[in-house]
């Protein structure tokens, strides 16, 4: 090998500096790699005991994960509000189910029409990017309800409440579908391995040029622009990108459970993925993904919590809508004692568990 | 206007105002219904009671948040909202109830009948904003919330005790929208807040954030759409008019890009 500025040869000592920078620079990364790889191997002999089924849940984690990473790049580094990021992950599923289903595309071009749809859509609805704050918010909010809408009511289009069925599923070579548990590990490995490729993106781009154009106009988009930042353009590319990741996910979702209808896609899908974002831990890619799973992940476990105790008294059984309770607790406690994220409070709590003067409890987020 | 006096005085959006909607129709139930009560009685309890869970929510979630950033507060009032409905699904798990209206029947007006019910609805919204409006100009506690909401660090310079001016703005709020539930109670029962919510903050919006009449003008503006835009709909494009519910939404987002201040709000220079 050849080094191109000298001609040298590249001692091998530097071949393996490069690599051990490398390695070091993505650890994380790595590690979830390994975990990811190894989890199917126990997760099969947990999911009897616990009740949960938690590969098929796993595969929605990685979906979610998708649009959450993508919500948070907008939200957390560039610290535009979204609130509609459920209408792009509607209109992803949509233009793929669509496109197979009717036009007879193959399932990969439909969910690649899904990322080019859902960031054109962005990019049409870029204008909104000029408010600011709450008002942000609350038109993104808007726009959610609009596509709901508009998918609900273009009959001819899209079947209205009746939704799209018979979605062909992910046509993975050598499985059949028939062979229901080689299936969905596939599957899940398909998944995670689109997830995983588009992780490893976000974590270089918010290492780089652009991902800290972003944290500066989220710190002050007049200090930004003096240094020469494109504001503008810069909030409009990132919006489109999270809109298109927002597709992509939605484009996969739809291929997964093989049926949609708009009500999967309501104002309600929006807020869990905000959800997500925050309650993993703004600012952090891993973040996100850790929020995508306790939040997917919730709902079964309080599913099972009455399965674990045996007979459960009645008046657990009797309302179906506890869950809502634990849902709404959760949040409540974790913006009023870890509004920085489960991730960060966590590890905050770690760090300070000795210290005498600094509290994570009290600690403020600096805006 | 619920959602306008909370915004002006803490700046956030409360998600959880459709559910004080929610409270105020299902407490005049219970207290009317199931105990019995009058119904004035019932009505008196049932703001008061609502107005308590707004506080309530102001010193457990708001109050700790007060320094943490938009997004944080949003997702907290969303968890509030969730929380609350899930609390009302356990305590009333009925789907609909029907509270007993004011007084039945109808009048008849020269070319028109309308519903007993309907003026009801009329004179308490007049009755409500006029206090509200007496409220604000015409006492201490409502001075000091408007100097809150203009400037929180000088009002509490000049001895404003800034965080329960927050609090009682949130009971304010709170009994407001409880005011709103149960005048809706008979037509209408268990909505998604959410729905509710982005209607109201549409309404404070086309209005004008920070102007009580706003509120109400933008509240009528917004009815009034709602209820025609889909006639025009049908009867001249022909198309169904599930869109309606769009009306709100597209209505909010064109009065955010072309006139942020709303139709009667005065224009504000942003300081840097």
């Amino acid at each position: 090998m050849n080094d191109k500025a000298t001609g040298n040869k590249i001692s091998a000592w530097k071949t393996t500096a490069w690599w051990v920078g490398l390695v070091r620079r993505n650890r994380t990364l790595l590690v979830f790699i390994l975990f990811m790889a190894v989890l199917p191997l126990w997760a099969e002999r947990l999911s009897k005991p616990l009740d949960i089924p938690i590969l098929l849940t796993m595969r929605l984690v990685g979906v979610f994960a998708i649009a959450a990473v993508g919500l948070n790049l907008l939200t957390g580094y560039a610290g535009q509000v979204s609130l509609g990021q459920g209408a792009f992950f509607g209109i992803g599923a949509y233009t793929s189910a669509l496109l197979t289903v009717k036009a007879g595309f193959p399932v990969w071009l439909g969910i690649l029409a899904a990322i080019v749809i859902a960031g054109l859509f962005g990019l049409l609805v870029a204008p909104v990017l000029r408010l600011k704050g709450h008002y942000l918010a609350m038109a993104t909010l808007g726009l959610g309800i609009i596509v709901f809408v508009f998918m609900r009511e273009m009959t001819w289009l899209t079947g209205g409440n009746d939704g799209v069925r018979n979605i062909p599923s992910l046509a993975l070579p050598g499985i059949g579908i028939g062979e229901m548990k080689e299936y969905m590990r596939a599957e899940y490995y398909f998944i995670w391995t689109i997830a995983i490729i588009v992780l490893a993106l976000c974590a270089n781009l918010v290492r780089s040029r652009i991902g800290r154009a972003l944290q500066a106009l989220h710190q002050s988009e007049v200090a930004a622009e003096a240094m020469g930042v494109n504001v503008a353009g810069q909030k409009i590319r990132v919006f489109v990108l999270s809109a298109a990741m927002g597709g992509l996910a939605g484009g996969i979702y739809a291929h997964l459970q093989g049926y949609i209808d708009p009500n999967m896609f309501f104002i309600t899908l929006s807020i869990s993925l905000v959800t997500m974002v925050v309650i993993g831990g703004m600012e952090s890619i891993w973040g996100a993904v850790a929020g995508a799973a306790v939040i997917t992940f919730l709902p079964k476990f309080v599913e099972a919590i009455p399965k674990w105790v045996g007979d459960a008294p009645k008046w657990l059984e009797r309302y179906s809508n506890y869950e809502g309770i634990v849902f709404g607790l959760i949040l409540i406690l974790t913006m009023v004692f870890m509004p920085a994220g489960i991730t960060r409070g966590l590890s905050d709590m770690v760090r300070y568990r000795r210290s005498p003067f600094v509290n994570p409890f009290r600690k403020k987020v600096v805006e | 206007m619920g959602f306008n006096i909370i915004f002006n005085s803490t700046g956030i959006i409360n998600f959880a105002q459709g559910e004080f909607c929610m409270f105020g129709g299902l407490f005049t139930f219970t207290f009317a219904v199931t105990l019995g009560l009058p119904l004035p009685l019932a009505i008196i309890l049932a703001i008061v009671a609502t107005a308590l869970i707004g506080g309530l929510m102001e010193r457990s979630i708001v109050y700790p948040l007060r320094n943490a950033s938009i997004i944080t507060a949003i997702i907290a009032t969303v968890g509030a909202s969730i929380l609350f409905k899930s609390l009302g699904r356990l305590f009333w798990p009925k789907e609909a109830y029907k509270v007993p209206e004011f007084s039945s029947g109808n009048i008849n007006i020269p070319g028109a009948t309308v519903s007993r019910q309907f003026l009801w609805v009329l004179g308490l919204t007049v009755v409500s904003v006029l206090l509200v409006y007496l409220f604000f100009n015409h006492t201490r506690a409502g001075k000091a919330m408007r100097a809150c909401s203009i400037n929180r660090q000088a009002a509490s310079l000049v001895g404003i005790n800034v965080s329960r001016m927050s609090l009682y703005s949130f009971m304010l709020a709170a009994a407001l929208g409880g005011v709103a539930g149960l005048v809706n109670a008979p037509f209408a029962s268990y909505s998604i807040g959410l729905f509710l919510g982005i209607k109201g903050f549409t309404a404070a919006v086309v209005g004008g954030l920070g102007n009580t009449f706003g509120a109400v003008t933008g509240g009528l503006v917004l009815g009034l759409l709602e209820e025609l835009i889909p006639g025009f709909l049908t009867v001249v494009l022909g198309v169904s008019t599930g869109y309606k519910d769009a009306v709100a939404a597209i209505l909010l987002i064109t009065v955010l890009l072309l006139r942020p201040q709303g139709l009667l709000g005065k224009g504000v220079a942003e300081k840097v």
